[in-house]
């Protein structure tokens, strides 16, 4: 049985059983929209970027005279060097830059295998969807690394945040504190009826493994033989079960915006981690969601952080 | 004969106390954003409004439960009958809106979808008061002389209540339905070709095998298409062994919808 649009499910969902079918999108009561951009760096100036697009038209953006970006490090936006792809957040329908991502990725996974001596290479397994990749880990952020990896071996999870050079993702920053169990042994979730978690709060995280521009989020508890995922339904969040398409209304808490995300993936991977964010408070564990770049960056995330504390609803 | 007519109502009298601790309860824990739980006669008046209703519709019980402990006036029983009599309007209404909607009687025990015993119980409850509106005594009076009709009155109750369904299930599996792993495709599968809405319906379907299915919290939906190349959609409730079946049909370019509801096989 495939998927012939996942789009329909809602409708039809809403139509079987009498409710709003819910529309994808911020929540138009949180605030001045934020608005993602994300292209190759044609030039910039301290006040003026000017990109090409995935879908290969020429935009120039206005630079806030208060704008940062990160290139591996907090850098000028005039700094960034040209033909870099860049996430930025913008204001005013998307004219008005005022943070700059540039070459960010993040790398995900379990550890495979360990090599090198001084830059480390090491191979991950990113989940049955999105397959194998293989990182550097070099010798000046290995240190720091390796602090919050403290069970840095075959077996377990391995979360950071870095670049992408020349095809290669380097590591540089962590992401989160590695959970201590192997990524097959995942906790289980709370007993449902303890009465301690009366709404679904968590962590929120972003994968670059989604297409570009696209908005959505990959989300654990969905059931396998729907998916033909094999490590889907696993979390230690206490999640409901729902399908791919269904509407998640995630808001973020950190920065009180809320919007509604489709589920476009399973997130295989984001179950495996029973973390907490520490992004503005401490949140209760397990990752409800791994959003695309474009999702998390609209909901006032930092791709940089790596996380932000939400809650979910059914959109 | 005044055994009978005062027997139901210590019975009245304690549902009226529990449906307002679990309102007041599910009040003070909810709250949160796009609540995942769509509870009672809440879900059709704003968002605003939701909890003042909750909290005026508890109070209002409370003030009943008192009266009909505490004295004969018939304003409470009167008032308790008009109570029943409406809800059970309500939950008729509740189900013809809202087919995913739960009573919420009893706070969020009562998630599972308005069915046929669900109104059955108020239609019960409001004959229960109507007969105990003549009763000479006052509650308490009738309840330190229990009597095989009280038992009776409480085993309808319970033969009545869907939740106790869910109680059971929740002692044997720890979580509610929406975070349980769902029985096979298949098995909902057959239970829908089981149900009434299905035989109503089987013969509008091009094929009868379902192009797509896919599970959200407590349903499972199954997708077919009519020979008209509209897609039918039935969704199943995942807990119960006869469970409730809703259907809608919705036209092919529509991406809105303007649902045809039916009646329920619950």
């Amino acid at each position: 049985m495939g998927h012939p649009s996942v789009e329909r499910r809602r409708v039809l969902a809403a139509a079987a059983l009498g409710r709003e079918s819910g529309v994808p999108g911020p929540d138009p009561g949180s605030g001045d929209p934020m608005t993602a951009v994300a292209g190759e760096i044609l030039d910039v100036s301290p006040h003026l970027i000017v990109i090409e697009t995935p879908e290969g038209t020429e935009e120039r953006l206005v630079i806030a005279p208060w704008a940062t970006a990160w290139h591996g490090a907090d850098a000028a936006p005039a700094d960034l060097p040209v033909g870099s792809m860049v996430i930025m957040r913008a204001l005013r329908d998307g004219r008005v830059v005022e943070r700059i991502w540039a070459d960010t990725t993040r790398i995900t996974g379990t550890i495979l295998s360990i090599s090198g001596r001084k830059d480390l290479t090491v191979e991950l397994d990113c989940g049955p969807h999105r397959g194998h990749r293989t990182i550097v880990i070099p010798y000046r952020a290995s240190g720091r690394l390796q602090v919050r990896h403290p069970k840095f071996e075959p077996g377990y999870l391995f979360d950071a945040i870095g670049i992408r050079r020349d095809g290669t993702g380097l590591a540089l920053l962590p992401a989160t504190s590695q959970p201590p169990y192997p990524a097959r042994a995942v906790p289980p979730p709370p007993p449902a009826y303890a009465g301690l978690q009366s709404r679904i709060s968590g962590t929120v995280t972003w994968s670059d493994m989604f297409d570009e521009e696209e908005r959505g989020a990959a989300y654990p508890m969905l059931e396998r033989p729907d998916t033909g995922c094999p490590d889907a339904g696993v979390s230690c969040a206490g999640l409901p079960y729902l399908a791919l398409g269904s509407l998640l209304q995630i808001r973020n808490i950190c920065s009180r915006r809320s919007a509604n995300v489709p589920v476009v993936a399973c997130g295989c991977v984001a179950g495996r981690f029973c973390d907490r964010c520490v992004e503005c408070d401490t949140s209760p564990r397990g990752r409800i969601a791994e959003l695309s770049p474009f999702s998390y960056v609209e909901l006032g995330g930092d791709l940089v952080k790596g996380c932000f504390n939400a809650q979910i609803g059914l959109g | 004969m005044t055994h009978v007519l005062e027997s139901q109502l210590p019975i009245l009298i304690v549902l009226l106390v529990l449906g307002t601790v679990a309102k007041v309860a599910t009040v003070r824990s909810g709250g949160e954003p796009g609540a995942l739980s769509r509870l009672g006669p809440a879900v059709l008046v704003p968002d605003r409004m939701k909890a003042p209703v909750m909290v005026a519709c508890a109070a209002g019980e409370l003030v009943m439960a008192a009266g009909l402990l505490l004295t004969t006036h018939p304003i409470f029983r009167w008032g308790t009958v008009a109570f029943f009599a409406l809800s059970t309007y309500v939950l008729l209404e509740l189900r013809r809106r809202r087919p995913d909607a739960g009573c919420g009687c009893f706070g969020e025990v009562s998630s599972a979808p308005v069915g046929l015993r669900s109104i059955g119980r108020t239609v019960a409850l409001t004959v229960m008061s109507v007969m105990s509106v003549w009763a000479p005594v006052t509650g308490w009076e009738a309840a330190i002389r229990p009597s095989w009709l009280m038992a009776a009155g409480v085993a309808v109750l319970l033969a009545l209540s869907p939740e106790i369904e869910e109680m059971i299930d929740r002692v044997r599996f720890r979580a509610p339905c929406e975070q349980r792993r769902g029985p096979a495709e298949s098995v909902v599968l057959s239970r829908l070709r089981a149900s009434g809405t299905w035989r109503a319906h089987e013969g509008e379907l091009a094929s009868a095998e379902p192009y797509d299915s896919w599970r959200e919290l407590c349903w499972r939906f199954f997708a077919f298409r009519d020979q008209d190349q509209n897609d039918v959609v039935f969704a199943v409730y995942l807990s119960g062994r006869r469970p409730a079946v809703r259907m809608a049909v919705v036209s092919a370019e529509d991406s809105g919808s303007l649902p045809e509801y039916t009646p329920v096989s619950a």
